[in-house]
Formats: structure tokens, C-alpha cells, sequence
């Protein structure tokens, strides 16, 4: 380092005490936090870790994110995997179809919420659209499963122009030599996307499967637009990041939220280790 | 090419010279230090009291929050083109009442406006402020007592509507019993509305001023179905999903039941699976029979208030329907009726609104008290009706008498059903027990449970969950 290298640090110091000020003191405090409870910030142990582990409405809260991860999930890869190859096929309007699938990702999920819920209404455009199939009206949002899946809906809506931007990365590098060697050897166009394509696709569908999850574990806005503070009905929308948001802003319960904070932290971290050990995830 | 020691410390300085600036700013950016060019008082108001001798002598800077919709400068709604005018005009006021003082407002939104408040508190940050939440700063001894500003100006607290006081009193940390830690500003209460139209086309008699659930489901179930004269389907009533709770608790006091006892979490005592809730949640689920297939949708009834409204009764209005009728031209067309009351303590539904009160560490206590004072005027309160009325329902008697307030018949019923809410307010909402009713509520009416079993429930959670705060 030169004499004037320590000059250049001071032009950091306003990120470092963004970061210090913005994120690490208050995650040490909402830490300390955590092992208190009342206004008087009462220490209280792990009185609060236990009580967050041992509610009811913890594991609901567990089971909801869990579910409308898994499904989100099992939507938005495969599907966003084929969409980008559709588009990836075409000769002409590709760039038309990415920025139209990719539109929904840009837009506010509050505002995506807002109109969801006109679709979902029982006169709504969604009921409109299966009587044609038979299928009788239902009241999306008044239903604890189609409440769960109206979100997964939402979030799919939401998220699947990610799913296609990534995959259309990792198609444009594959390299077209395989597939003209495959070509040459009378490979077909069928044999030459599941010999070739799905399994280059590995990275790309990890990395996906690796931020989606993180994503999903943290839901809250999709489920608190339609469901509210208590992810009605019957808590079936109540979310982790919707227990830590009722504890703590509904009810001044900053310990209780402080600590399922931590544990909700916990379980992405150990989530997220496995899913790079499942895959194999070099990072 | 500029010399690197140089050019390193002149950015340096220029970095930290900005820095220093930005953080030197004007101090409260949300306060209002410009005083703009306009009459303070408009035509036709009514003018703030005279400050009395002995309060002349106080000056400085008196810093007062207040939470919603307020805005400093006038602005026009961009729906009914109806002007509002920006707080400036009380500032204006109090500052001509009090020569030596300025007014700054802190003005924020609802959201998380409870952990704003109480980071504001500690910090001392505002003399006055609006706390719905009062019973939480009461209780960790963050406001001041005012019984003894009360008691040295002879304050008249029969200027309120009945149980307007009562409705805000709290504990402190060393209180024995309730005290007065806030006055009311901002009034708030729900009334039943219904159309009388649908109600005329289907030939049922117009609600009674006090109807009981039984006179309404009566009228409910007769006008559900194809209307006689129109030929569309038509729904008897509709409540709003999200505080169901609160009406099987309304109709649980007319039926004699009361939310619990106590106030501060050790003392509290719920009663939530009595037989009278139970037959009350009942009746809700009966209700439901009459509402939109949305109805625990929150869906449905959009239409309610319009000239194309197709629900006869609404169980809970908030005041801001007489707002609404007017804007779609509908103010002949829905009325009002009041909610159910305990036979025995002559008042129910849940208490709401915002009273002022003052932060313990506050250095202007004695300017303060003279806001609260000048909050309870007829120049304030009719500012607020005039401007905020969306928002905002007087808490003042004389408000009975302003001609604003009598041009709009369904105003009555508001106002009288402002001196029957349940005070002090349900205690229990404040924490977990709110959310356990709810929830148990909810699922009887997706018939997931059932009444009694529902609200067995929720008592017990409700009652461990207060058991753990003890």
C-alpha cells in the first residue's frame, strides 16, 4: 500500500457506516432484543425462542411459506424453463416475448396484488375464465387452499419473467457446436433439447431453485395484499415474515419478533445449505 | 493531470464537508417552519377562545405529531375536487392566541405509526401527540398524568360527547386505577347504514333508530333474492370480514355480554366463550346467510353507498359514508341506524378515533396542555370537520349545532352514537387476544367450527398467551 493508499479508504466510510448504522447494529440489536420481552426489555432468556418454537401459529406460519414456496416453485422453474426455450427457438420477436413475460417482474406487487384481487373476485375475470371449462364460481380469497393458491398464482405471475431472463442465459451458452454435431449424427430437435439443453440447464435451474426458496421463506406482501395482517382466512396466508409483522408491529411484541427473526434466518441459512449440497453448487 | 495527494484530499474534504451539511440540515423537514401568505381564519368559522391571563406569558417552540391524513399545505382531493386546508391554518391560530410561540408539525402516516410514536417518545422528539395507542405509552409512564391541568384550569370535560374522556383513560405504571393521560380530537364510532330505496322496493319498513339483530335479519332475509321490481339479485346485508370479531362482540353486549374486566394484561380477564358470545356468533353466521357469496372475501359489496347498490343493511359503517353519499349523490337515498348497546351499561361497540396527549419528558408541558385545550375549540373541531372529514368526527357536544353538521340528516345518528361506545376501550385489542378472536371468529363463519368450540379456543389461547405477559 502507498503512503496515500489509507485516503482512499475515507471515500468507503459513508458505506461502511450505512452498512454499520442501517444493518449490523440493528440485526445485534433486534439479537439482543430477542432475549427480552415487554417495553421494559425485561431479559427473559430463551423464553421467547421457545415460545416462538412451541406456537401454534408459528407452524402454521411454517406450513403456509413452506407450501406456497414448494408449489410457487414447482410452477415457475419448469414452465420458466420451457418459455425461455419456446422463445429461445423462435427466429423472429424474441426480444418482444422476454421484456412481455419479463413486465410483471418490474411491476409492484402491490399494485399486481391490487388487480389480482378484481381477477379473483367472485364476478372475476378468473371465474369468468374456468365457467367456460364447467367449472363452478369460487370464492378465491374466502377458502384457506384457494386462498394459498390464489398467492402461488400471484407469486407465479410475479416471478416467472426471472425464471425465463435466467434460463435464456444459460441457452444462449450452450454452445451451437453440440447441436450441430447432434444435427450432423440425425439427432431430432426433441433429442437435441433432452440430450443436450436439460443438461446444461443444471446452473441455471440451481441458482433458481436456490433464490426462490430464500425468496419464498421470506414472503410476506403477496399474502399480507390479499390476506391481511392475520393472512386471512383462518391464518391460511399468514406467513413467517407475517408472524414477525404481527408480533412485533401489530402487537409491540418486539421480543417474540426479534426472535423468530433469528430463527427464520436460521432456517434460510440451513435451506440454503442444502439445497447447494443437493445440487452440488460450486460457490 | 492532478497531483494524487491533491486531488485525494480535496475529495476528502469535499466528501466530508457534504456529509456534514446533509446531516446539518433543517432540522425537522416534516415541520412547518414557512408560514404561507393566507388568512389563517376562514368565512363562516368559528374562532378559538381567547388565551386566558395567566397563559399569556408562555412561549417558545411547541412541536405537536399528528398521524394520517394531514397535510401541511392546502391540497385538492383529486376525486371530489373538494379543497383541503394544509394544519397551518391551527398553527396559524394557536400562534395569534399565544404571541411568542411556534407551532411545528410532525406529520406521518398510519403505517407501523406505533413504533414511530414510541421511538419519538423516548427521544423527545414532540411536546404533543395524536395516540391511538395511548394505553401502551400510558402504561410505560412515557406521557404525562393531566388531571392536575384539568383540575388547575377547571377544565369542563362535559364538552364531550359522553365516554369520549372515559373512552382514552389508561394506566401508568404506578396508577392504582384509570387516569386521564389524553383528551379526545379525533372522534370515530360505526353505525348500521341501509338503503332505504332497496328497502321501499321490496316493501319492508326502513330500519328502527336502534334496531335490534333480530329486527335485522328479519329485514335481511326478506330482502334477499330477486328484487320485486327491479329483477336483480338483491343481498340483505353485509359486514366487512375483517372485524367480524367486533360485531359478535357488539351484539354479545346487547345480548348482556361484556369483552372481560381488567385493564393491564396481569389483571385482564376475557370473556369470550360465554353463552352470549356464542349465541352472538351464531347470529353472525345466520347473517352470512343474507351477505354477497363474498362476504369473508371482503368481496362483493363494492357497490354499497352507489346508485347501483344491491345490499339493503351494512352492519358497520364508518363515518366517512356521509363523505361517500355525498360524492356519488346518494345522501337521500342511505340512512343510518345506531349500534347495539348493553341493556345494563347503556353503551357498546368498540371505541375509536385519537385523543392528544403529552410526552413525560416534554420541556413545554404547560404549552402543550394549552394545544390540548385549543384541540377541544370549536375553531379546531370545526377545522377538522371541514377538512378531514373523512377521517374525522367531532368529539365536542356544541358540534350538534353547527349548520354544516345539520345539513346532512344521517349526521345525527353519527353523533349520538359517539356517546354510546364502550368505554374505556376493549383492552384486549391491543395484543393477541384481538388477533386469537378474530381468527376463531372466522372459522366458524367458513364453518370450520363450531360456535361454542371456536370460542373455547379462543379463550384458552387468548388467556395463555395473557398469562405469559404477566
Amino acid at each position: 500500500m502507498t503512503s496515500q493508499g489509507w485516503v482512499w479508504f475515507i471515500f468507503l466510510l459513508p458505506t461502511l457506516l450505512g452498512i454499520g448504522l442501517f444493518t449490523l447494529y440493528p440485526m445485534l440489536e433486534s439479537f439482543r432484543l430477542s432475549f427480552t420481552r415487554g417495553a421494559e426489555e425485561r431479559y427473559v432468556g430463551l423464553e421467547n425462542y421457545r415460545y416462538v418454537l412451541t406456537s401454534g401459529s408459528f407452524r402454521q406460519a411454517i406450513f403456509n411459506t413452506f407450501y406456497i414456496a414448494f408449489f410457487q416453485l414447482l410452477i415457475v422453474i419448469p414452465s420458466g424453463f420451457i418459455i425461455a426455450c419456446l422463445i429461445q427457438s423462435l427466429r423472429r420477436g424474441k426480444n418482444f416475448f422476454k421484456i412481455l413475460f419479463y413486465i410483471p417482474n418490474i411491476t409492484s406487487m402491490v399494485a399486481a396484488a391490487t388487480v389480482f384481487l378484481v381477477v379473483l373476485h367472485p364476478q372475476g375475470l378468473l371465474n369468468y375464465a374456468l365457467s367456460f371449462f364447467g367449472i363452478p364460481e369460487t370464492i378465491w380469497l374466502a377458502n384457506p387452499t384457494s386462498a394459498r393458491w390464489s398467492v402461488i398464482l400471484l407469486a407465479s405471475w410475479h416471478t416467472l419473467g426471472f425464471g425465463i431472463i435466467i434460463n435464456l442465459a444459460n441457452l444462449q451458452a450452450i454452445s451451437p457446436d453440440y447441436y450441430e454435431a447432434a444435427s450432423i449424427d440425425g439427432a431430432s430437435r426433441f433429442k437435441q433439447w433432452l440430450y443436450i439443453t436439460v443438461p446444461n440447464m443444471l446452473g441455471s435451474i440451481t441458482i433458481l431453485v436456490i433464490l426462490g426458496w430464500i425468496d419464498g421463506l421470506q414472503r410476506f406482501t403477496e399474502a399480507f395484499m390479499l390476506g391481511g395482517h392475520t393472512g386471512s382466512p383462518v391464518r391460511s396466508l399468514y406467513t413467517l415474515v407475517g408472524f414477525i409483522y404481527e408480533r412485533g408491529f401489530g402487537g409491540l411484541e418486539y421480543g417474540v419478533a426479534s426472535a423468530a427473526s433469528y430463527l427464520l434466518l436460521v432456517l434460510i441459512l440451513i435451506f440454503t445449505f442444502i439445497n447447494i449440497k443437493f445440487f452440488r453448487m460450486k460457490i | 493531470m492532478m497531483k494524487p495527494k491533491k486531488s485525494a484530499w480535496g475529495l476528502t474534504s469535499l466528501l466530508l464537508i457534504s456529509t456534514l451539511l446533509s446531516a446539518c440540515g433543517v432540522g425537522n423537514p416534516s415541520s412547518s417552519a414557512t408560514t404561507p401568505n393566507q388568512p389563517a381564519k376562514e368565512s363562516g368559522k368559528a374562532v378559538a377562545s381567547a388565551a386566558p391571563v395567566e397563559t399569556t406569558g408562555l412561549s417558545g417552540k411547541l412541536n405537536v405529531q399528528l398521524i394520517g391524513g394531514f397535510v401541511e399545505q392546502d391540497k385538492t382531493d383529486p376525486k371530489t375536487g373538494a379543497k383541503t386546508k394544509g394544519v397551518y391554518v391551527l398553527k396559524e391560530e394557536f400562534e395569534k392566541m399565544y404571541p411568542g410561540t411556534e407551532v411545528n408539525f410532525v406529520l406521518m402516516g398510519w403505517d407501523s405509526y406505533n413504533e414511530k410514536t414510541q421511538t419519538m417518545l423516548q427521544s423527545n422528539a414532540a411536546d404533543v401527540y395524536q395516540l391511538p395507542g395511548i394505553a401502551t405509552f400510558a402504561e410505560q409512564g412515557l406521557l404525562e398524568p393531566l388531571q392536575s391541568y384539568i383540575d388547575q384550569d377547571g377544565f369542563d370535560l362535559n364538552q364531550y360527547f359522553y365516554g369520549q374522556v372515559d373512552g382514552w383513560k389508561a394506566m401508568g405504571p404506578e396508577d392504582a386505577d384509570l387516569q386521564i393521560y389524553g383528551l379526545p380530537f379525533i372522534g370515530d364510532t360505526r353505525v348500521i347504514t341501509y338503503d332505504k330505496q332497496l328497502f321501499d322496493e321490496w316493501g319492508v319498513s326502513y330500519l328502527s333508530k336502534e334496531p335490534t339483530i333480530e329486527e335485522i335479519l328479519e329485514k335481511a332475509e326478506q330482502m334477499t333474492g330477486t328484487n320485486p321490481k327491479t329483477g336483480e339479485q338483491n343481498y340483505g346485508l353485509t359486514f366487512n370480514k375483517s372485524d367480524a370479531a367486533d360485531t359478535v362482540m357488539n351484539i354479545n353486549e346487547s345480548k348482556g355480554g361484556k369483552w372481560g374486566t381488567g385493564f393491564l394484561w396481569k389483571d385482564m380477564e376475557l370473556e369470550f366463550n360465554t353463552p352470549t358470545m356464542a349465541e352472538s356468533l351464531d347470529l353472525l353466521k345466520k347473517a352470512k346467510e343474507y351477505a354477497p357469496e363474498g362476504v369473508m372475501a371482503g368481496q362483493g359489496a363494492e357497490k354499497f353507498l352507489t346508485a347501483d347498490n344491491d345490499v339493503a343493511i351494512n352492519l358497520r359503517s364508518a363515518p366517512g359514508f356521509v363523505t361517500d353519499i355525498r360524492t356519488n349523490g346518494t345522501q337521500d337515498r342511505f340512512d343510518a341506524a345506531l349500534l347495539f348497546i348493553n341493556p345494563e351499561k347503556k353503551m357498546g361497540g368498540m371505541f375509536a378515533g385519537s385523543p392528544f396527549a403529552i410526552g413525560k419528558s416534554s420541556t413545554q408541558k404547560d404549552l402543550a396542555w394549552e394545544w390540548l385545550k385549543f384541540s377541544s375549540s370549536d375553531f379546531y373541531q370545526q377545522f377538522m370537520w371541514d377538512n378531514y372529514r373523512i377521517e374525522s368526527t367531532p368529539v365536542v357536544k356544541s358540534s350538534t349545532e353547527w349548520a354544516s353538521v345539520k345539513e346532512i340528516p344521517q349526521m345525527s345518528v353519527v353523533l349520538e352514537a359517539m356517546g354510546r361506545l364502550w368505554a374505556p376501550r376493549y383492552p384486549y385489542r391491543s395484543g393477541q387476544p384481538r388477533y386469537i378472536l378474530s381468527e376463531n371468529v372466522e372459522k366458524v363463519l367458513l364453518d370450520s367450527a363450531s360456535s361454542q368450540e371456536a370460542l373455547d379456543q379462543a379463550q384458552k389461547e387468548a388467556t395463555e398467551w395473557i398469562g405469559s405477559q404477566k
